[in-house]
């Protein structure tokens, strides 16, 4: 569609007439005039196929006119003396409109099949977009301007949603799926907004829907992982509720018994019982709460900078020295990390109580320190059974419990959290199986840089 | 009954040294094991007269560890289930325990359990059986109620014969059909349902609430002698 300045087709018009109106006065001397008539078709064609029918059949009339008043007696005037002129002219004029109607029928149809090139063509685009995955919502400013472009309009926007509301609606049967709105005073082609606007309601239509799909399969499989992890957690509650509520209740209704004859030494060890499970328990709940805190993505670091032996004693206080001692070996130049330490202590209590648990009866659980140029590594060892090297990795994963491990104190939840501890505060971890035997652990965070006079 | 040599067997240390402690104040002398190898070594250096057995070890599980103490041991053996064990303390049971107990227990059913347990084997192999107001005469295969003749089909009367002979045991589905009704039939516990509640109806004052043969839910049925209401 050719729009806007109309000086091109009238000046192209008059042109037209022009030429073939000086190509009649030179050949009138050897062809006769009256046969010369036929010549302005050749203006009419190119203005009909450029600007259309309007201005071919004003082309054709003007031509008619010019080609009586230049050629036909008497000359300079628009009467004519001879009748028969009338109907050659009335001939001329037929043929001039007849071949104007076609050229401008070719002409339209190819201007359609371009139209419709350019709505199919946006409409596969749009197609191959939203079945990439791309989100609808993000792409309909471009899909509302290039809808406008199709439409013969600058610019457009499209809406999405059920209200009444101003533009034209965007029908996909009769589900309302939105609005286009079009800049006030564009004329967009009405042809091409009956046929097109349906086809791209569908198509978002189906956008919609998919990325609801989409919406909906992503919160099951967040209700099932969530499903998954709460059963994970209730088993391993329910097993370490038990054991020590076993070792509690055994313990606090012996002492408490009249049919038990208990020296004062077998009262000691039920109470030392008590306050061992008891210590466990709030040792469960305390990972409990770190576990559900850090799934949550809620801990939050606090860092300062710490001497590594304070970290150790801070964390030697969460545990039990006894029946398992903890053995701490320090470089003589204690290193300082910037951690967030009530974390760190977190992890180094679950690491320690871990080594303890496997460690064999009456030998200790050591902690190695050593500082290198960028790092502080803190190995704690045990002489319990070796870890097996596929399970080197599989051990901090939650809720994992290794073969042979069924029964043991723990929820699982220990090492997970020193895991993610260590790992919030810079550092890493990792299980390792020393060639002398037992088990280690390695807990490793940058080592800070401390300014003198805080250093010792 | 006390004096009795009691293992106990259990990974967890803090329930060893409750148990221990316990038992010992109890009156029974007590050995311990934290796991499966170490228990089986202990009991076979010095039988114990009674076996008290967590189901899960570190080294190899508590069924496996019953089924091997009974190829050679009498003496009764009490499982330590936890919920959600179910199915394994049926199993142990079905390997030879004789009872069980479920985490957390208390010790006073704990040290009830094992007096039936040691009085049973204790008990010689009396052909009459009394228990609350049934005396069963297990030779001439009469069983009388406060006297009065209770006529019994052969298969009630082997299942009550097998109950008595075990009285306070805790029996599962699939031993009292082995024994009764034989090997092949020892999935068939529709058949021992069916008994019982004929049984029932013949030595319980009230059917719809048991007092002699109690159902232990999901595991199977103990005689015992009813409480005194």
């Amino acid at each position: 569609m050719q729009r806007g300045n109309p000086l091109a087709p009238l000046a192209g018009s008059a042109a037209a007439v022009v030429l073939v109106t000086a190509a009649i006065f030179l050949l009138r001397d050897s062809v006769p005039v009256l046969s010369l008539g036929s010549l302005y078709v050749l203006a009419v064609l190119p203005v009909a196929i450029l600007w259309g029918r309007s201005w071919a059949v004003l082309v054709a009339i003007a031509s008619m006119l010019a080609f009586n008043f230049f050629f036909l007696e008497p000359v300079h005037t628009f009467r004519l003396s001879d009748r028969s002129n009338w109907l050659a002219l009335a001939v001329y004029l037929a043929t001039a409109i007849a071949v104007s109607e076609l050229a401008a029928r070719a002409r339209q149809r190819a201007a359609e099949a371009e139209q419709r090139e350019q709505e199919e063509a946006l409409l596969g685009e749009l197609s191959v977009a939203l079945l990439q995955g791309e989100s609808l919502v993000d792409e309909l400013p471009r899909i509302g301007s290039a809808t406008g472009s199709v439409l013969g309009v600058e610019g457009g926007s499209i809406q999405l949603g059920d209200e009444a509301g101003p533009g034209f609606e965007l029908l996909a049967g009769t589900r309302l799926i939105g609005r286009l709105t079009l800049p006030d005073g564009g004329r967009p082609n009405r042809s091409a907004v009956r046929r097109f606007l349906p086809a791209l309601a569908s198509l978002l239509a189906v956008g919609l829907d998919r990325e609801e799909l989409e919406r909906q399969a992503l919160a099951a499989e967040g209700l099932r992982t969530s499903d998954a992890v709460k059963t994970a957690i209730l088993r391993a509650v329910s097993h370490d509720l038990r054991s020590p509520l076993t070792a509690i209740r055994v313990a606090a209704e012996s002492l408490t018994s009249s049919s038990l004859q208990l020296s004062a030494e077998d009262r000691r060890r039920q109470l030392e019982t008590l306050r061992v499970e008891t210590r466990r328990l709030d040792r469960l709940v305390t990972n409990l709460l770190d576990f559900s805190r850090l799934e949550a993505g809620a801990a939050r670091q606090r860092t300062e900078l710490v001497a590594v032996d304070e970290l150790i004693g801070q964390a030697l206080s969460g545990v039990d020295a006894d029946p398992v001692p903890v053995e701490v070996k320090l470089p003589r130049e204690i290193p300082f990390v910037e951690v967030d330490s009530a974390q760190v202590e977190r992890a180094l209590v679950n690491l320690l109580a871990n080594a303890q648990r496997f460690a064999p009866m009456g030998t200790p659980v050591t902690v190695t320190v050593s500082a290198g140029d960028e790092e502080v590594i803190l190995r704690i060892a045990n002489n319990g059974p070796a870890i097996q090297p596929h399970d080197l990795d599989q051990v901090f994963e939650p809720f994992v419990r290794l073969a042979g491990d069924d029964d043991r104190e723990g929820s699982g939840l220990g090492l997970a959290i020193a895991r993610s501890f260590a790992e919030a505060n810079g550092g890493r971890v990792w299980a390792e199986s020393p060639p002398v035997g037992g088990a280690a652990f390695g807990l490793a965070f940058p080592l800070a840089h401390v300014p003198v006079e805080v250093g010792r | 009954m006390s004096g009795a040599r009691v293992l106990v067997v259990d990974d967890e240390r803090q329930i060893l040294r409750a148990l221990e402690t316990t038992l010992r104040g109890a009156g029974y002398e007590v050995e311990t094991a934290p796991d499966g190898e170490t228990a089986l070594t202990r009991a076979a250096a010095r039988p114990p007269e009674a076996v008290i057995l967590d189901l899960v070890l570190p080294d190899r599980s508590g069924i496996e560890v019953c089924r091997e103490l009974r190829t050679w041991l009498d003496a009764p053996v009490i499982v330590l289930s936890a919920v959600g064990e179910e199915r394994d303390k049926v199993e142990a049971l079905d390997a030879g325990a004789d009872d069980y107990v479920t985490k957390p227990f208390g010790i006073d059913e704990l040290l009830a359990r094992l007096r039936a347990a040691l009085r049973r084997a204790a008990a010689p192999g009396d052909p009459v059986v009394e228990i609350g107001e049934l005396r069963i005469d297990l030779d001439k295969r009469i069983v009388r109620r406060n006297g009065d003749v209770v006529p019994l089909t052969p298969h009630e009367f082997a299942l009550l014969r097998y109950l008595a002979q075990n009285e306070g045991r805790l029996l599962t589905h699939r031993s009292i059909l082995r024994e009764v009704w034989g090997p092949s039939y020892q999935t068939e516990s529709h058949y021992l349902h069916v008994y019982v509640s004929q049984l029932r109806r013949k030595i319980e004052p009230d059917p719809t609430r048991p007092r002699y043969l109690l159902t232990e839910a999901g595991a199977g049925y103990r005689l015992v002698a009813p409480a005194p209401s």
